[in-house]
């Protein structure tokens, strides 16, 4: 394959127990690009994000079968999941820092990799903070809790502490539902500026959000991806009639 | 009809909970009337038994260093009544007082220079004892000295030439020793049961899959949380104090007590680790940290309040346990010289005195004192769960 995705998942089927959550899922997801997912709730985007850098790992009871490939390589097979992880960073649905300072959520991953110079560290905290759009805001507080940040900036610290790992990709599973417009606009105006450096695959309900960010998007329904193509065609002409129903808000 | 069963129902609930505080207050009540007399800073510092020895030192010379002694008498023996001024004599570079107590007359004493050679009186063997201050003076130089008054006392004492031979008790009647044994106690059975504990809970929590062994542990920890700890001890004396040749000793007690607590600590610490939030987990893991980073570097010091709060209640456990102790540690009054001499903690020696010396009292000043560090630790618990609470981390 000579092209430039940076995901290839053929067929893949994932069971909890026995609950079918995903079925002969069939995506490319394109390098340096911001690829969205939608759907109702409990159509399976979100374990498909999951499954993307093996998070589901976690879970009890979960069945994988079929091919997820980053860069060409099997991330159920070919790779450690701890290497996977560091060039697969995530966001998650709630901000979710440590009960630390700032500065030592930022240095967690970095420090967990054995970066041990204190100067290596400070430049990663800064950079990482700076392209997260957050360094002026914390840098006189670095050393203070981060959970006293407001639920924005916890935020774009996450952002900030997958962003400390160097990854190539990174996955944000509905990173604004529980912000409000404010910081969700100043978390896409950062994912814009991210994209130039990283893959992005992000999982939302707002459909206008997926409209404003992505070039691609991805629409699910129970454990199928009904559609996928160019953002713009898909809310513009999109070729399914559900897809169709689902934009227009006739369900879901 | 409907109101008078209202009425009824009313009175019995206030009277319930009337009886439950009234009974827990007549019973503290009654320990702290009955032993509070015993209390005082000595009781503390002494050890339990009277000790008696002979001691010889060089007669000194020495002026009284400082003249307001008289008003700033060091006292370490609780004498409250009938005690005459203190006398010094210079031959001894001391202060002794005349104490009535009921019929008998004690020579106390009261006060000891800081250069006296009385510091460093030798008993007969050669080995350096000393006279300290609250010991009771018997004899002077074989010459008993019970009916003799301060002054025929501070005549004997200059008349001698040479050294001067005391026989002294040092007075009993403390639990110095047994706070010293508890604190043995305390260290051996929580480095013993401590890391055991946490080790099996975050195993329970964090690598076990769920199935039937774990929840057959969590089974046995459940149950064994609630066995009468008269068990452990019979079990403890079986196996470490005669199968293992422990003898009763502090080894074997705080081996028994370890396993008292075990299940006490599992089961804390294992909801601390559940309680930890999984999004902590989540993030971890999704920057690719390994399992052992992710629980030494983020669980545990989540988990870290509720852990210390299970080890402090632990300890509250150790200082009210006596029955697993009586069987596996005994109840001699001695400082343990090493980890298989016997020893009696607190309430051991509590039951001890209460039972063969029916020494109510005594039984019930150590209660004052065993209350006393229960509610200091449940403070400190408390404190600490509130700390960690409000702290952002």
């Amino acid at each position: 394959m000579v092209d430039n995705n940076k995901f290839y998942i053929k067929d893949l089927n994932l069971y909890y127990d026995t609950l079918r959550a995903l079925k002969d899922v069939n995506l490319q997801i394109k390098s340096n690009k911001v690829t969205a997912f939608i759907g109702p709730s409990g159509c399976g985007k979100s374990t498909l994000i999951r499954c993307l850098n093996r998070m589901n790992d976690l879970i009890e009871g979960v069945k994988i079968n079929g091919l997820v490939a980053i860069d060409n390589t099997d991330i159920y097979g070919d790779i450690d999941v701890i290497t996977l992880r560091t060039k697969v960073g995530m966001v998650f649905q709630k901000p979710n820092p440590f009960p630390m300072s700032c500065y030592d959520n930022i240095a967690y991953g970095p420090r967990c990799q054995g970066v041990k110079s204190k100067t290596d560290i400070d430049a990663i905290v800064e950079k990482s903070l700076k392209q997260a759009a957050l360094w002026d805001e914390v840098k006189d507080r670095l050393n203070k809790s981060a959970l006293g940040l407001s639920g924005g900036q916890q935020q774009r610290l996450c952002i900030a502490r997958a962003i400390a790992m160097e990854p190539e990709v990174i996955l944000m599973d509905e990173p604004t539902s529980a912000l409000d417009p404010i910081a969700t606009a100043k978390i896409e105006e950062l994912i814009e500026n991210l994209k130039k450096s990283y893959t992005i695959v992000i999982v939302t309900h707002s459909m206008q959000q997926a409209a404003r960010i992505s070039d691609n998007t991805a629409f699910f329904l129970s454990g199928e991806i009904i559609e996928s193509d160019t953002t713009s065609n898909i809310f513009t002409n999109p070729i399914n009639k559900k897809t169709e129903d689902y934009i227009t808000g006739r369900f879901g | 009809m409907r109101k008078a069963k209202d009425y009824l129902a009313k009175i019995l609930i206030y009277l319930s909970s009337f009886i439950t505080v009234g009974v827990l207050l007549a019973i503290i009540a009654y320990i702290f009337i009955n032993g509070i007399g015993l209390i005082n800073w000595s009781f503390f510092t002494n050890e339990y038994n009277d000790k008696t020895y002979y001691l010889q030192f060089e007669a000194n010379k020495l002026q009284l260093s400082d003249n307001s002694y008289k008003d700033n008498i060091p006292y370490t023996r609780n004498v409250i009544n009938n005690d005459s001024e203190p006398l010094y004599i210079e031959e001894l570079g001391g202060a002794i007082i005349e104490s009535k107590k009921g019929s008998d007359i004690e020579f106390i004493i009261s006060y000891v220079e800081k250069s006296s050679s009385m510091l460093e009186a030798k008993d007969r063997r050669g080995e350096i004892v000393g006279i300290k201050e609250g010991y009771i003076i018997r004899s002077i130089n074989g010459e008993n000295i019970e009916d003799k008054n301060l002054e025929e006392i501070s005549n004997i004492v200059g008349d001698i030439q040479g050294n001067i031979e005391l026989k002294v008790t040092n007075p009993g009647n403390g639990v110095f020793t047994n706070i010293i044994t508890t604190l043995y106690m305390i260290l051996l059975s929580l480095s013993i049961a401590t890391p055991i504990g946490i080790l099996a809970a975050i195993y329970l929590v964090e690598y076990a899959r769920p199935g039937k062994l774990v929840s057959t542990i969590r089974f046995a920890t459940e149950s064994l949380a609630g066995i009468p700890s008269i068990i452990y001890g019979l079990f403890g004396m079986a196996f470490f104090v005669v199968f293992l040749k422990f003898s009763l000793s502090l080894l074997a007690g705080a081996l028994t007590i370890s396993i008292i607590l075990l299940p006490v600590i599992i089961r804390s610490t294992e909801e601390a680790l559940k309680a930890v939030p999984d999004s902590y987990r989540e993030a971890s893991y999704g920057l690719g940290a390994t399992k052992l980073q992710t629980i030494s570097k983020i669980i545990i010091p989540s988990a870290m309040p509720g852990i210390l709060v299970a080890v402090i209640l632990s300890i509250g456990r150790i200082i009210g346990e006596s029955a697993a102790l009586l069987l596996t540690a005994g109840t001699v009054s001695k400082i343990p010289e090493n980890l298989f001499s016997s020893g009696g903690t607190l309430t051991v020696q509590a039951y001890y005195v209460a039972k063969e010396e029916a020494n109510i009292e005594m039984a019930c000043a150590i209660g004052i004192v065993v209350i006393l560090l229960i509610i200091i630790l449940n403070l400190i618990a408390k404190l600490i769960s509130k700390i960690f609470n409000k702290a952002n981390y």
